[in-house]
């Protein structure tokens, strides 16, 4: 597996012009290359050829193969169809009345980067201080060895979007698959989308700071406050366009002024110039409708997270070509007189109106197994199976950029693979079998462990 | 006096007479060609029920009803007991008082408020019961009432009239208040230590015994003068008496085990483990002492102390004969308890009616009431939930939720009413009274984003709240 | 020696009483209102009579009235003459009490605060707040003077007691005149007043399960210290000394029937929540507030509890928002329903007065209480609710509340009918004595002076203001936010900005505290000032002394 290094950090790793960020980049830029290819460097599972036959194969992008074979060689999809043969010395999986699936995606997720909630402040990693860090990197905080990750990738979920959270730009999420024993042999994107919460009217009195006394505000102030900070946003991203402007004019013209480096300036510049997406967390409509705005203003490409009442906006994400990750089936409606289905039919709602969305936890990572779950109860109020299958699968790598890797059973994709006995949606549904970049994984994690040391206690 | 009887007796009649009315208005309903999950006899094919004056009073096949009795065709679709929810804080005006480290004196009855909309959204979800209890900031809170959600009625209505009394319990991180910032200034409050919650309890009930024997004394003479009522003794009088059910909220085993031996010592029995994440670690102890569980089906690591919790816990519970409930504590989880079933089914392997007891008829047994709701059995109250799908489907929806037969959440209505409403509102709007102020005017509230839903109630106090 | 201070004494209370007799004296003119209409409640109107006031007295009422010779004779044609209206629930004449500390954050943590911030005032047993004992006419300020809004407006009687505490106190019924406490009183203590709150700085009661708590076990232990009393007394001999706990006894007269508790409560749960306890202690409960008194008025009636009915109906003062939500089904209906309460509790044969309920304009009371005739409560009803149903229910039926003979001489004359919008009221009567209202232009504006809390000045707003530090003056912005009485906002200078704290909006003016630091050391200032037009002024007390600011209101 390659990556594809964007633009700005081709350009900016030419020039030698800063030690510490070369050297900060050149080790970013050496665990991607390290990333190649994946079923060399785990450690985890079995590597190897494995074809799995007499399987009920969904596709998700091809439809169903009612009896059909998959090969997976070398980490990836060789073959998929009814008429496959085994290939020698592959090793057989019989998957009568079994079903096949790609892995599951959850594109909002903060997992790796909190580890136990409350009580243990040492595991989290989640926010940095300051309401201005866009050169923070999650994949830098994801911890390989949490034992969220086995947990998740049991239940069928095979890769996350794990992101920074808190103050205004939160920092770079990363896109990583559920097995590896370093972050960069989970990377599948180390430097996705920037994470930043959108200006809105709160209470809050700014920064992250969940320990600090939140002393109401009005909302005429809370008005302005967002106002500021909107229009504080949008000089950042002009600062940054213009520090990339002279960082290029320096590249070509080495007679020009030195400039200066700013860590935080830099990160940001890629998505300020729309090279990169923006994930921005926006729940109600006014807010949803202003990233909209902001995005066409600013000439960004912006994803929505959150996304309660994104059908409501659908007109200016469509014209925007604004996707969203929608975290809120296991949310209560805000208002007393929302319907009290008002946010398990948003999906089924969105889906109507055409904007590209996913379905994700939102979870800091302990119950982002649920995902199927949370895809299944959108089913349950009006989103077609398919669709509640795709919103957690193919859709959510589209969004993600990674549709080309992921996402669906298609050869040439990454073999990423759950086998189950029943619908990957249903909470009855075991998986059997779990291939993460073509490695069979053991159903093992914490609660399997804990399970066997305590069952047969008398 | 006279006066007074004869008022007494009219009163009395009057009353006989309304609720004689009342129990006549309940009309015959008739629940026709369901699958039927009893919760206690198994699951039914194409079966009717009966319902009259709010009981069960027939299940069966092509059952006759009389002719003004409502029929529900139910072909194609799925019967359940109400859910019963075992550990909840909905329709609360306060969860915690914060002050001791004991407030047995408080009653969640006095602050239950029928007007909270999550009892209706709970409803769709097809909960028809729950265990109100006081939050987890002391280890001995106050005492608990185990309700219907009869939403629209009065709150008396919502109580279960011959449900045991309980009272809860806490242990662990949330009465030791380490995780929570102290008031600035403020002494910290006794405990910080789980040493020092066991003490707490420990000291509480010696207090209860000698007051008890205080009473005993005086009503066998032996003292001339009546003790002072205690009203934070009082429950725990009742619970030495086994008379209140004590509801433990706890996460390590050990503490729950050492709860478990105090109680052992004082002569009374744990009736619930709330949490009990860790449970699985003393499946034998427990059931040795005919202690419920009463679990999330599957929460863990949101606290230290909820690290070591496992989603096989409630299955391992159940293999050991420990009567176990999965409960919610939170507005937002209650809405999907048949899914927390469900992952009983998943996480072990317990048997379909099994998983189910777990949402119903095991709830019920641990709050006392399983003589009149829980299952789907002639003569208990018809507390009934109708399913699009199998309950443990992802895909299923309740369409309509009953509680004694009385119908508390139909989902065709409540879709059909939503235009009525916006009707409504548009009068409501256009009306003086509800207009903005021509000019200044003090400004609008700041808009919420999401609605608080909490797994853990320690720091729960909605009087600092926005309700009203 | 010792026998002339005692002579001294005697010599200053004898002139003291003499003044106060000369002061009574100069008022008990003789009145007759001749020729006008007469709402006397206890029977029908009379179209045309006269009203003959003497020593404080009804002398004489009817449509053949004889006017005595000294009478100083009023022609009332075209007027109307009330008996004098009744305010059943206010804080009239009790001085503000000083701003409550906010509730800590963090107060999870749990533990409690000494009792810092309020230094103990009682030697009860009981905090602060929970003290029954409190007493209204205790703490009354004298003097006529403060009432005049009020009385302008057309009330003679008030129910007065403080808002604060679970134990709000023992409320006393008060004439709007006389320079006197004792001249003002007319029956104190009236009821004993309980707010559903809790107290503060994380001492229990910390929630409301606390606050129902704390009185039952109040009320249990009250009732054991009488019983106690009782064995005692009887043969004190080889039984401990019942203590005396005056927060207790205090309660006794409640338990024993002989006073009532007036309970705080506008929501139908709140209201039920009163109910249970009444019943269950057997007390002689009265409900105050009652917005939503017309869905438990079965339940009234049938307990026979009367309504202290706040005519301070719920209106809109937000103001409109694209970025604000909409309000809530439940806001919009209660709105509209508020106004058909009295109506609804006339029909269910609850009986009920009306009360200003806190209003920021006592002149809402009549408008509003014409809402309440328009949304179908008969005018003889909204009267009565004012007068006679008021009298009653706070006990002084016998002596006020109708226009009778030998009843108190409270009367309220209005030019017009009290309901229609261009009355006015034109003489007031309060124990006889004549307040005449000069002619004045019909607009309504905010009632001012008096101590009603509602009564509050306007002060919100951005100033900016120079701080007359001597040789220094430090310029800064004061930002003030008010809503009603609570102020909020923030002081700008130099050196930083901190948020001002336990802000309070007076009649007069406002008051709050914050802290500046200075050279690494917080101090404290107590702020308190005032706003007239776009003026502010004030002072700023420090530690070290007392500095005045002064300053414009900024666009």
């Amino acid at each position: 597996m390659k990556l594809q290094i964007t633009n700005y950090e081709l350009r900016i790793i030419k020039p030698v012009f800063n030690l510490c960020l070369s050297v900060f980049l050149c080790g970013i830029f050496s665990f991607v290359q390290a990333q190649n290819d994946g079923s060399q460097q785990n450690q985890t599972g079995k590597a190897g050829t494995f074809a799995i036959v007499n399987a009920r194969i969904v596709t998700v992008s091809g439809g169903v193969i009612e009896n059909g074979t998959l090969v997976i060689r070398n980490g990836k999809i060789e073959a998929v169809g009814a008429t496959i043969s085994v290939p020698s010395g592959a090793e057989q999986i019989d998957a009568k009345g079994l079903n096949v699936y790609p892995g599951m995606i959850d594109a909002g997720t903060n997992l790796g980067l909190a580890e136990v909630g409350q009580g243990a402040p040492a595991t989290i990693d989640v926010a940095e201080t300051g309401d201005m860090n866009a050169n923070a990197k999650a994949i830098l905080g994801i911890n390989p060895h949490s034992s969220h990750v086995n947990v998740t990738r049991v239940n069928g979920i095979t890769t996350v979007l794990s992101m920074p959270q808190g103050g205004v730009i939160s920092g770079q999420s990363a896109i990583i698959n559920l097995n590896g024993s370093t972050q960069n042999e989970m990377a599948v994107v180390p430097l996705f989308g920037l994470v930043i919460n959108f200006p809105r009217i709160t209470t809050a009195a700014g920064g992250f700071n969940p320990f600090g006394p939140q002393q109401p505000i009005e909302f005429s102030e809370a008005l302005k406050r967002r106002d500021q900070r909107l229009e504080d946003l949008k000089k950042l991203f002009r600062d940054a366009e213009n520090y990339a402007r002279v960082q290029d004019a320096y590249a070509k013209d080495k007679n020009l002024p030195v400039p200066q480096t700013d860590l935080k300036t830099a990160a940001l510049a890629p998505y300020a110039r729309g090279e990169k997406p923006i994930i921005f967390t926006a729940e109600r409509e006014r807010d949803i409708r202003g990233v909209a705005r902001f995005a066409a203003d600013m000439k960004i490409k912006a994803i929505i997270m959150g996304g309660q009442e994104a059908w409501k906006a659908a007109d200016e994400l469509k014209k925007n070509n604004i996707a969203v990750i929608y975290t809120n089936i296991y949310s209560l409606p805000v208002r007393d007189d929302d319907a009290y289905d008002y946010l398990f039919e948003a999906p089924a709602k969105l889906q109507k109106t055409g904007v590209k969305f996913c379905i994700s936890t939102g979870d800091g990572g302990a119950e982002v197994r649920d995902l199927p779950y949370h895809a299944g109860l959108a089913g349950a109020y009006g989103l077609p199976k398919e669709e509640a299958l795709k919103s957690v699968t193919l859709y959510a790598a589209q969004i993600l950029g990674i549709a080309d890797k992921v996402g669906s059973i298609e050869v040439g994709k990454i073999a990423n693979i759950v086998v189950t006995d029943g619908d990957i949606l249903e909470p009855r549904t075991n998986v059997k079998y779990l291939f993460i970049n073509g490695r069979m994984l053991p159903l093992t994690s914490r609660h399997t462990e804990l399970y066997d040391s305590f069952k047969d206690r008398k | 006096m006279k006066k007074v009887t004869v008022f007494l007796l009219l009163i009395s009649i009057n009353l006989i007479s309304l609720k004689l009315v009342s129990a006549q208005s309940k009309a015959e309903v008739l629940i026709r060609n369901a699958t039927v999950l009893t919760a206690a006899k198994g699951t039914l094919e194409n079966a009717d029920i009966l319902i009259k004056d709010g009981k069960i009073a027939r299940i069966g096949k092509n059952l006759k009803a009389s002719s003004n009795a409502r029929t529900i065709d139910a072909t194609g679709k799925f019967v359940t007991p109400g859910i019963i929810d075992c550990h909840s804080h909905t329709m609360m005006d306060a969860v915690n008082e914060f002050s001791y480290s004991v407030t047995s004196m408080t009653r969640i009855r006095d602050v239950l408020n029928p007007t909270d909309i999550a009892i209706y959204r709970a409803l769709a979800g097809g909960v028809t019961a729950a265990n109100l209890l006081h939050g987890s900031a002391n280890a001995i809170g106050g005492q608990n009432s185990t309700v219907k959600f009869k939403y629209g009625k009065p709150i008396e209505d919502f109580v279960i009239p011959d449900a045991p009394p309980g009272i809860k319990f806490a242990l662990g991180e949330n009465p030791k208040r380490t995780n929570f910032n102290p008031t600035p200034g403020a002494t910290p409050r006794y405990p910080r230590t789980r040493m020092g919650v066991m003490e707490v309890i420990r000291d509480a009930f010696v207090r209860a015994r000698e007051y008890k024997k205080s009473w005993d004394d005086f009503r066998a003479k032996k003292t001339t003068v009546q003790p002072r009522r205690d009203l934070e003794l009082e429950p725990l009088v009742e619970v030495l008496e086994g008379k209140r059910l004590v509801h433990a909220h706890g996460y390590r085993s050990d503490e729950h085990l050492n709860l478990m031996l105090l109680a052992d010592e004082f002569g009374f029995k744990v009736a619930t483990l709330q949490h009990a994440l860790e449970a699985y670690k003393i499946a034998p102890e427990i059931a040795k002492r005919g202690t419920g569980a009463s679990i999330f089906a599957d929460s863990w690591s949101y606290k230290l102390e909820a690290y070591d919790s496992i989603p096989y816990n409630g299955y391992l519970l159940w293999k050991a004969g420990v009567v176990v409930s999965i409960n919610s504590d939170s507005n937002e989880r209650m809405r999907r308890l048949n899914v927390d079933a469900a992952k009983m089914m998943k996480y072990g392997g317990v048997p379909e009616e099994e998983a189910l007891k777990m949402i119903t008829l095991n709830a019920a047994k641990q709050l006392g009431i399983d003589r009149r709701t829980g299952s789907i059995e002639v003569g208990k109250d018809a507390d009934i939930v109708i399913w699009n799908a199998h309950p443990f489907s992802v895909y299923s929806h309740a369409e309509m939720t009953m509680i004694e037969g009385e119908v508390y959440f139909d989902r065709q209505q409540d879709i059909s009413k939503r235009a009525e409403l916006a009707r409504e509102r548009e009068t409501l709007e256009k009306m003086d009274i509800n207009r903005p102020p021509g000019s200044g005017g003090t400004p609008p509230a700041i808009p919420k984003e999401k609605r608080q839903s909490h797994l853990d109630d320690a720091d729960s106090d909605k009087d600092g709240g926005n309700r009203r | 020696m010792k026998n002339f201070i005692l002579r001294f004494y005697i010599a200053i209370f004898a002139s003291f009483s003499l003044g106060l007799s000369i002061n009574a004296q100069t008022r008990t003119e003789t009145f007759a209102i001749t020729n006008a209409r007469i709402v006397t409640v206890s029977g029908a109107a009379i179209e045309k009579g006269a009203v003959v006031v003497r020593n404080g007295l009804i002398e004489a009422v009817g449509a053949n009235a004889k006017i005595p010779a000294d009478a100083r004779t009023i022609d009332g044609t075209g007027l109307t003459i009330y008996p004098g209206f009744i305010d059943a629930n206010t804080s009239l004449g009790l001085a503000a009490a000083p701003a409550a500390p906010q509730r800590p954050v963090g107060q999870v943590g749990g533990g409690q605060l000494a009792a810092q911030t309020s230094q103990p005032q009682s030697n009860s047993n009981y905090p602060d707040g929970l003290q029954p004992e409190e007493y209204a006419a205790g703490k009354l300020k004298a003097g006529e003077a403060q009432f005049e809004t009020n009385r302008n407006a057309g009330f003679t009687t008030v129910l007065t007691v403080s808002r604060d505490g679970v134990f709000n106190g023992q409320s006393a019924v008060i004439n709007l005149a006389g320079d006197t406490v004792s001249q003002m009183i007319i029956r104190a203590p009236f009821a004993e007043h309980f707010s559903f709150t809790t107290l503060r700085n994380g001492q229990y009661p910390t929630s409301l399960l606390g606050t129902f708590s704390a009185l039952r076990q109040m009320l249990l232990d009250a009732q054991r210290l009488q019983t106690l009393r009782q064995v005692y007394d009887k043969n004190p001999r080889g039984i401990k000394r019942p203590e005396t706990d005056k927060s207790l006894d205090a309660l006794l007269p409640i338990l024993n029937r002989e006073m009532p508790i007036v309970f705080n409560a506008n929501t139908e749960i709140e209201i039920v929540r009163a109910l249970d306890l009444a019943r269950e202690f057997n007390l002689n409960a009265i409900i105050s507030g009652g917005q939503e008194a017309w869905k438990v008025a079965g339940r009234l009636k049938a307990q026979n509890v009367p309504v202290l009915l706040s005519l301070n109906f719920p209106k809109r003062t937000a103001a409109a928002s694209p970025e604000a939500d909409a309000e809530s089904l439940e806001v919009l209906r209660l709105r509209a329903e508020v106004p058909k309460t009295a109506a609804k509790l006339a029909q269910a044969g609850v009986k009920f007065a009306f009360q200003s309920g806190g209003m920021t304009s006592i002149n809402d009371f009549l408008t509003n209480a014409n809402k309440a005739v328009e949304n179908g409560l008969s005018k003889d009803a909204a009267i009565r609710a004012m007068t006679l149903s008021a009298a009653e229910i706070l006990g002084v039926g016998n002596r006020l509340g109708t226009i009778e003979t030998g009843k108190i001489a409270n009367l309220t004359v209005s030019r017009g009918d009290v309901f229609s919008k261009d009355k006015t009221i034109t003489h007031v009567f309060v124990d006889g004595k004549l307040f005449e209202q000069k002619e004045k232009p019909k607009t309504t504006t905010p009632a001012t002076g008096g101590t009603q809390p509602a009564a509050t000045a306007t002060v919100g707003g951005t100033y900016s203001i120079t701080i007359n530090i001597p040789g220094q003056p430090l310029e800064g912005t004061l930002s003030l936010t008010q809503q009603g009485e609570i102020l909020s906002g923030s002081l700008q200078t130099q050196l930083g900005t901190t948020p001002i704290k336990d802000g309070k909006v007076t009649a007069e003016g406002f008051n709050f505290t914050t802290t500046v630091e200075l050279g690494g050391s917080t101090f404290n200032l107590d702020v308190s000032g005032r706003v007239t037009g776009n003026q502010i002024s004030g002072t700023m007390t420090t530690p070290q002394g007392a500095v005045a600011f002064s300053g414009t209101k900024t666009p």
